[in-house]
């Protein structure tokens, strides 16, 4: 076997030791299955990998893929920091991902049916109820309807990271608005642009049919005859930090984007307002939270939204995607359950691992917390994109107190986990001009109509570009890779 | 469509064309200053009066300095608070495609984006500091191949109509502005020269793209009759006002609803038919002629025409030449 120092550009490339990494095995050799693409893409020089990675970075720029970093008239918009070393997935691990993905969905959607419907979790296990019902995310009035279609989980973004041993974990679910699937996109599109004999090779599984098995998926929950439905997507407006995404995907679609003031309701029933006068519109692709969809229902100081919506979408004559109140199935501290949802609503045994998680508002977590935070990583249950964390072997004496006092005085909001040694993966480093090792994880996209679940072979991919670093989020310094799913060999 | 997405159409097309316009102005006062020997305020105050910036101008800079073809150029360029300023026409009509970017193609998108952020990077401040000349050409290209791309890459429907309606009402107004103010300047000038007249006719006719076009209709003929009577009546010319206000009319029947389905459009249709009536031969030949009246109630109608548009189509009164943004 030919090792990684005969190929240029993984000369000298060196592990992170207790890491696992995604390409290479732990002499640094090339992992069997992607053996021919680490030749292809190490016979590279650093010369020429600097150039692609300009041209890619410049076209990126230009095609305004890009994120509002502040939101004032002239905001700065950045790209997403990308590398064009893909993280690869082999067929069969992927298969082993797809089935335990499409298990999680089924057993988070069977959940947020009881949990609005009978309870009949609550009233066997009623110990669940403070962690269940405990989170400003579940939505006690909307107990009792059931969404048109009767999904309520149309796209999940789950989270996946990998251990030391290699073994995928769950952690986090995204089952309001997960966003990122414009950029698997859009890096697919570079890959191809600028290492099309590198991807051949590599014989990897499409990921451009994402935006019609969306739309697809979106009909189909239709309260209406699915070629006579009008889907709109509903976005806060061009200065949302991914404006981006939001036009992309009704650009790919071929579907309106529309602002909340371009919609209201009249009778139970959606219309936009067009040049025309109004039309009905029947499935809404909503990147907006809960919070800010009607100030009817929810904040009625909130100029944002449209009066009324709720109510139309409770008489059953609009479809919202994801639906209302999903944010209970993925607070931090109820995550913490759903191997045991998995087990007792599908009576199976969970196909994904997640990791251990300490719940705070249970006595004997919390004392076993307070005593660990050097070794922990603690988290807030309604904070997202790294906030609101304390990295526990990285921490200060104050942050420890800080978070301590904090964890006394509100228990419910807080969870901790062991810190996982996050998988590495080669990535492009501008400023050395060579290969290193970051850690990655992965977001993998689950469709679902009323007829299952459809997992996009890819995912979004991020990376601590950071040297040392484990917090891969876009807005604190990560950036993205994209996801080679490896085809079965025939 | 959706009422604010038309909206953000018109504006596009508007936005788009005011650059152009204000581009092709500087590009063409700048040569017009080195041959045709005139005094500087004669060359530049009609660049700032075009735009209606004559005021804002002084008010900066003041008037004396409408003798410093520099100053203008930089406050017709990058002068944050003047709304025909490149940098604000550019960003404008980029953040309207933005909002849009799922109606606009990716081809007329791409091309606006990457005009704009040319224009605030170095490479266009560089090219601004050596070769102004350069500098408009790039800004005039980039510019037409959107509005062209925009045509050939889009459906032809409505979102396209309502881009090409802001064009061309955007357009007539420019034009009209144009002859006039140069018409009053040049006409009440010491009658001089023969050929120094015919250089700033000619420049009057650049600075509307309309310099072969002219020639090859009238067979090099210049005086200045013949030249306002060509850039207002000339339906053949796609800058004139009245080649303009035809296809703002076509556009307009494209858009109101289909007889039968109410009343929609159709003020704007009708504030639209007094002014074509106006673009006739006889309004510049007789005693009653007046160039400046005829041109100042085109100027005005038009401007009320958009009103009355933004009312009809986008549900919204608007303030004069402005557009409400994040509304």
């Amino acid at each position: 076997m030919r090792q990684a120092e005969d190929a240029g550009l993984f000369k000298g490339y060196s592990i992170i030791p207790g890491a696992f990494d995604e390409l290479m095995g732990p002499q640094g050799e090339p992992r069997p299955d992607f053996l021919r693409l680490l030749e292809l893409l190490g016979s590279r020089s650093p010369d020429e990998f600097t150039r692609i990675q300009a041209l890619a970075e410049r076209a990126l720029l230009n095609q305004g893929v890009t994120f509002s970093v502040y939101s004032d008239r002239r905001g700065t918009e950045r790209i997403f920091p990308f590398c064009l070393i893909p993280r690869l997935v082999s067929a069969r691990d992927w298969a082993h991902l797809e089935r335990g993905l499409e298990q999680r969905v089924r057993a988070l959607s069977a959940f947020l049916d009881d949990i609005y419907g009978e309870q009949r979790l609550l009233a066997e296990r009623p110990e669940l109820q403070e962690i269940i019902l405990g989170t400003s995310l579940y939505l006690p009035h909307l107990r009792g309807v059931r969404p048109p279609g009767g999904v309520r989980i149309h796209i999940a973004g789950i989270d996946l990271i990998r251990d030391g041993q290699g073994t995928f974990q769950v952690l986090e679910d995204n089952l309001r608005t997960p966003s990122g699937v414009s950029y698997v996109m859009e890096s697919r599109i570079l890959s191809k642009r600028v290492l099309p004999e590198v991807l051949e090779q590599a014989r990897v599984r499409r990921v451009d049919h994402y935006p019609a098995k969306l739309a697809e998926t979106l009909r189909a929950t239709s309260p209406e005859d699915p070629d006579r439905s009008t889907v709109v997507v509903l976005t806060p407006g061009p200065y949302n930090s991914a404006y981006f995404e939001h036009s992309f995907l009704a650009r790919t679609m071929g579907v309106e984007l529309v602002h909340a003031a371009d919609l209201y309701v009249e009778d139970a029933r959606v219309f936009v307002r067009t040049t025309r006068g109004p039309r009905r519109v029947h499935v809404i692709y909503r990147r907006i939270d809960d919070a800010f969809l009607d100030p009817e229902s929810f904040r009625p100081d909130s100029l944002l939204g449209v009066r009324g919506l709720m109510r139309a979408w409770a008489a059953g004559n609009v479809t919202l995607a994801n639906a209302p109140g999903n944010g209970v199935a993925d607070d931090k501290a109820v995550y913490a359950f759903v191997p045991e949802f998995i087990r007792y609503y599908l009576g199976e045994d969970p196909v994904l691992a997640q990791v251990p998680t300490f719940v705070c508002a249970r006595e004997e977590d919390r004392r076993y917390v307070l005593e660990h935070l050097e070794e922990l990583v603690v988290k807030t249950v309604d904070e997202a994109g790294g906030y609101g964390m304390l990295m526990g072997p990285q921490s200060t004496r104050e942050e420890r107190e800080d978070f301590r006092q904090r964890i006394l005085a509100e228990p419910r909001r807080y969870i901790a986990q062991p810190r996982i040694e996050l998988s590495t993966c080669p990535t492009w480093d501008a400023a050395s001009r060579q290969v290193v090792s970051r850690r990655v994880d992965l977001r993998p996209y689950i469709l679902t109509s009323p007829q299952g679940s459809w997992v996009l072979p890819g995912g979004l991919s991020r990376v601590a570009l950071r040297a040392g670093s484990y917090v891969v989020n876009s807005s604190q310094g990560g950036g993205s890779k994209d996801t080679w799913v490896q085809k079965e060999t025939a | 469509m959706i009422a604010r997405i038309a909206e953000q159409c018109f504006w596009l097309g508007r936005y788009l064309e005011r650059a152009e316009s204000t581009a092709r102005v500087l590009q063409m006062t700048g040569q017009l200053a080195l041959d045709a020997e005139l005094p500087p305020e004669q060359c530049w105050m009609p660049a700032l009066a075009i735009f209606g910036e004559r005021g804002t101008f002084a008010a900066l800079h003041g008037e004396q300095a409408e003798a410093d073809g520099e100053a203008v150029q930089r406050f017709l360029t990058w002068e944050e608070g003047s709304g025909s300023s490149l940098v604000n026409t550019l960003f404008a009509a980029r953040d309207n495609a933005r909002s849009i970017r799922e109606v606009v193609s990716r081809e007329c998108w791409e091309v606006t984006n990457e005009l704009y952020l040319w224009l605030g990077g170095e490479m266009g401040k560089a090219e601004y500091t050596h070769s102004r000349y350069a500098f408009y050409l790039h800004i005039r290209r980039m510019v037409q191949l959107c509005l062209g791309l925009s045509g050939s890459t889009m459906l032809h429907d409505t979102p396209l109509d309502f881009i090409r309606l802001g064009v061309v009402l955007e357009r007539s107004g420019q034009t009209a502005r144009l002859l006039d103010v140069h018409h009053h300047v040049f006409t009440g000038m010491n009658p001089g020269h023969l050929v120094v007249q015919t250089a700033l006719w000619l420049s009057l006719l650049r600075a509307g793209s309309g310099f072969e076009p002219f020639m090859k209709s009238h067979s090099g003929r210049v005086t200045g009759d013949a030249v306002a009577a060509f850039l207002l009546l000339e339906a053949r010319f796609p800058r004139s006002v009245r080649y303009c206000l035809e296809a703002a009319n076509r556009y307009l029947r494209l858009l109101a609803a289909p007889e039968g389905q109410g009343q929609l459009g159709q003020e704007s249709l009708a504030r639209l038919a007094p002014l074509l009536d106006q673009l006739r031969p006889e309004a510049l030949v007789g005693p009653e002629a007046n160039l400046h009246a005829l041109l100042t109630r085109m100027v005005e109608g038009t401007s009320e025409l958009c009103q009355l548009i933004a009312r009809e189509y986008f549900g919204k009164a608007m303030p004069l030449g402005t557009q409400v943004m994040g509304g």
